[in-house]
């Protein structure tokens, strides 16, 4: 048989579980803009009834601590998300600074300064005025001038590509440090997790854990792989180990031919980081492959454009009467010994506009022939089976093709990573409303055995009084 | 069902974004160019950088042409004065074969023949900015020399047999010159010099037989007739060009008409979707504020 006694302690319990609940949730209203904070529940326990004469009466509750409300699949999926986003949000930009480098002309008077592909139809429509006046030195006088400005302008672009791929470098080898200060740190709060809270969530430990992959995947890609008793492992996404419960791996860069590698170990992970995601998989990609292949496209249409000028203007015959030798070549450009660097170092040598070779293979110098074969190069296809002025067409059709896909992956990866952040806040972030609402039924509940304490109280007054009602109030 | 409690931080974002895009159209507005970058259209900038490599080409030929057609007038000029020299010393000559004149009239004549040839010389000796016109591909030499050691004198020509022609956009070419040789110096009777030289030397003699001066007469027109067949030439080449050219024009017109639809923006549409926007700009800003007040919150509600 219960006892009025029991109800009073079955009721201070309660009052206890009241107010630690309310505990939780003024937590959560205090910690609503914490950034990594995770919305935490209280955990109801009912007691274990006892049993009287063969009865079974219940003891009432316990509030046992707070519960994060978590979905460890949710954050994994979300850190993966946001490993592919920042990828294509670092590459992007790079690549949105190369393509300003190749800003289209609109083709109003004016606009052509630093156009490339103007610059090439303006190298060869001044040949083609060179041949109807193959004598005249101002005509001769627009070649060299023509071909200085094609030639500062692909030059021009090749520094600023070098120069891109050099920041792009420092940037990627800034990174390491953050990753090391990161992993070093999971593996810390791995060995308090391990030792704490070996079989349930951590909870506030697990939010610095969770907010720390989520630092770490913005970087890097990564693998997490969880282990026993609440630990976790992260390698890279290509396996490398970077934290092993308590203990972590440095991530090391060194110079190797000039550019930056990464290292875990010993051994050279720079490709598998590139492939890998996070902003060093994207400064890596933009550094070793979207770079080199504008550089290496600018450097096929200058070596082609060059050489075969060059090699032209040796056959002709110039304004004194003179052929290109070995010894003495006419080269309108600094004759490039390889494709690789031909941009780099794309310029004009010929200072004489007289050098300038109009006139055909012996022939008298008022002959046009030359100029005729030069300027015919431009529906010749010179460069990589494609006319001079298509190559660059295509090359321009293909960087925007580039820049624009991977903005089309960038926006879609961005919205599947507000998405994911959309359905993890639904989940684990703090609502007010909700926490309003708690606190409201919590305040009832609290009110409620606090009403039921008094009336207890006045009953085992009775009870005391035994029909008296005057010695005890 | 539970809801992101951080609904206004994506409503920023939405915000962030109708800034991006009005920035976008303005930038489209104020520059009127509709292609900024090569991302927002790959295909139009590749087929743009086509585009102007054509209208520039054609640009390059008009000019190219304008100048040639400078150069050709000059040819057609100075060969239709030497046919009119030639037609006068044709005419001096006749004269002298009527069997009027003295020794000392023929002589005159001669002396005024002489006088034509060496109008003639001259003429054949033109040039164009500073290029000798009828020198063949050795433009900077003068073609034609007269030598005075052998008799009848002789004229000689320096130049060579080049043809200069230019290419135009569509790979057709026109002839820009006739060397000189072939205008004056044609085989046989149809050398405008040697017939020249030999009238000179027959009528300053002052005794001229009929048989001769006839022959001399009759190489004259003979040669007359060669210049003029090649000066068609160069009328045709005149033609040719103004054809050229303007066909070249024409399609230059279209041409840019295609490139300025390509790549200009249609003002209208960027200012309907700028409204647009603006619209949803205002609106959102609007919700932010409406959200953001206190007074939605359930808290506000417990007193």
């Amino acid at each position: 048989m219960g006892t009025i006694s029991s109800a009073f302690s079955l009721m201070s319990q309660a009052l206890d579980a009241d107010q630690s609940a309310l505990n939780i949730v003024a937590n959560n209203v205090a910690n609503a803009n914490t950034k990594g904070y995770t919305k935490e529940t209280p955990t109801w326990q009912e007691n274990s009834p006892i049993e009287i004469n063969g009865s079974s009466y219940g003891t009432g509750v316990s509030e046992t601590g707070a519960t994060s409300v978590r979905d460890p699949v949710l954050t994994e999926r979300l850190d993966q998300q946001q490993q592919l986003a920042s990828a294509s949000g670092s590459r992007l930009s790079a690549l949105n600074t190369v393509q300003a480098l190749f800003t289209p002309d609109s083709g109003a008077s004016g606009a052509t300064a630093g156009d490339i592909g103007s610059d090439i139809t303006s190298l060869f429509t001044s040949f083609a005025a060179l041949e109807a006046n193959p004598g005249v030195d101002a005509s001769r006088q627009s070649v060299l001038s023509s071909a200085s400005t094609l030639a500062g302008d692909v030059s021009n672009a090749a520094a600023s590509l070098n120069a891109q791929r050099t920041a792009l470098d420092q940037e990627a080898s800034g990174v390491t440090s953050q990753v090391n200060a990161i992993t070093s740190n999971i593996a810390q709060l791995n060995l308090q997790i391990q030792s704490a809270s070996p079989t349930a969530d951590a909870g506030t430990l697990e939010d610095q854990r969770q907010q720390d992959l989520s630092q770490l995947s913005q970087l890097i890609g990564i693998n997490q792989i969880v282990t026993e008793n609440n630990g976790l492992s992260i390698t890279t996404t290509a396996g490398q180990l970077l934290v092993s419960e308590g203990s972590s791996y440095r991530l090391t860069s060194g110079s190797v031919d000039g550019e930056t590698h990464f290292f875990v170990g010993s051994t050279d992970v720079t490709q598998q980081l590139a492939d890998g995601g996070g902003q060093l998989g994207g400064y890596l990609t933009g550094r070793d492959a979207d770079i080199p292949g504008v550089l290496s496209s600018l450097d096929q249409l200058a070596y082609s454009v060059s050489t075969q000028l060059n090699s032209l203007n040796n056959a002709g015959t110039d304004l004194n009467g003179n052929s290109g030798t070995a010894a003495n070549p006419l080269d309108i450009f600094n004759e490039p010994t390889a494709v690789a660097g031909s941009a780099a170092i794309m310029s004009v040598v010929m200072s004489d506009p007289n050098d300038i070779a109009a006139a055909g293979a012996g022939q008298g110098t008022g002959d046009n022939s030359n100029a005729t074969a030069m300027a015919g190069l431009q529906t010749q296809t010179i460069v990589n089976g494609q006319t001079p002025s298509g190559y660059y067409s295509n090359f321009v059709t293909t960087l925007g093709s580039l820049v624009s896909s991977v903005q089309t992956d960038n926006t879609a990866q961005n919205a599947s990573v507000t998405q994911l952040q959309t359905q993890n806040d639904a989940l684990s972030s703090v609502n007010l409303n909700d926490e309003a609402s708690s606190m409201t039924t919590l305040e009832r509940s609290y009110q409620a055995a606090s009403q039921v304490f008094s009336m207890l109280n006045t009953i085992i007054g009775s009870a005391l009084n035994l029909g008296q009602q005057t010695t005890v109030a | 069902m539970r809801v992101d409690p951080n609904y206004i931080t994506n409503l920023v974002g939405s915000l962030d974004q109708t800034q991006v895009s009005e920035q976008q159209l303005t930038s489209e507005l104020s520059s009127g160019v509709r292609i900024n970058s090569l991302s927002q259209d790959p295909v139009s900038s590749g087929e743009n950088v086509i585009l102007l490599n054509q209208i520039q080409q054609d640009d390059s030929f008009t000019q190219s042409s304008n100048l040639v057609t400078g150069q050709l007038q000059v040819a057609d000029s100075a060969l239709g004065m030497v046919v009119s020299q030639l037609n006068s010393a044709i005419s001096l000559a006749t004269s002298a074969n009527n069997g009027t004149m003295n020794a000392s009239d023929v002589k005159s004549i001669g002396t005024q023949i002489s006088g034509i040839l060496g109008e003639v010389t001259s003429l054949a000796n033109s040039s164009y900015q500073g290029q000798y016109i009828f020198a063949g591909g050795q433009t900077s030499t003068m073609p034609f020399v007269a030598s005075t050691a052998t008799s009848p004198e002789s004229t000689t020509y320096n130049g060579d047999g080049d043809i200069n022609y230019l290419e135009t956009p569509n790979g057709q070419k026109v002839q820009l010159n006739v060397p000189g040789d072939q205008i004056f110096m044609g085989s046989g009777t149809s050398s405008v010099f040697a017939a020249l030289n030999s009238l000179v030397a027959d009528y300053s003699s002052g005794s001229v037989s009929t048989e001769q001066s006839v022959s001399d007469t009759q190489s004259l027109s003979t040669a007359l007739n060669y210049v003029s067949q090649q000066r068609v030439t160069v009328d045709n080449s005149i033609s040719q060009l103004a054809a050229d050219s303007e066909a070249v024009t024409s399609n230059q017109t279209q041409l840019t008409a295609a490139q300025t639809s390509l790549m200009q923006a249609d003002v209208a549409q960027v200012s309907t979707q700028l409204s647009l926007t603006e619209t949803q700009q205002t609106a959102l800003e609007d919700v932010i504020a409406q959200l953001n007040s206190t007074a939605n919150s359930l808290f506000s509600k417990l007193q």
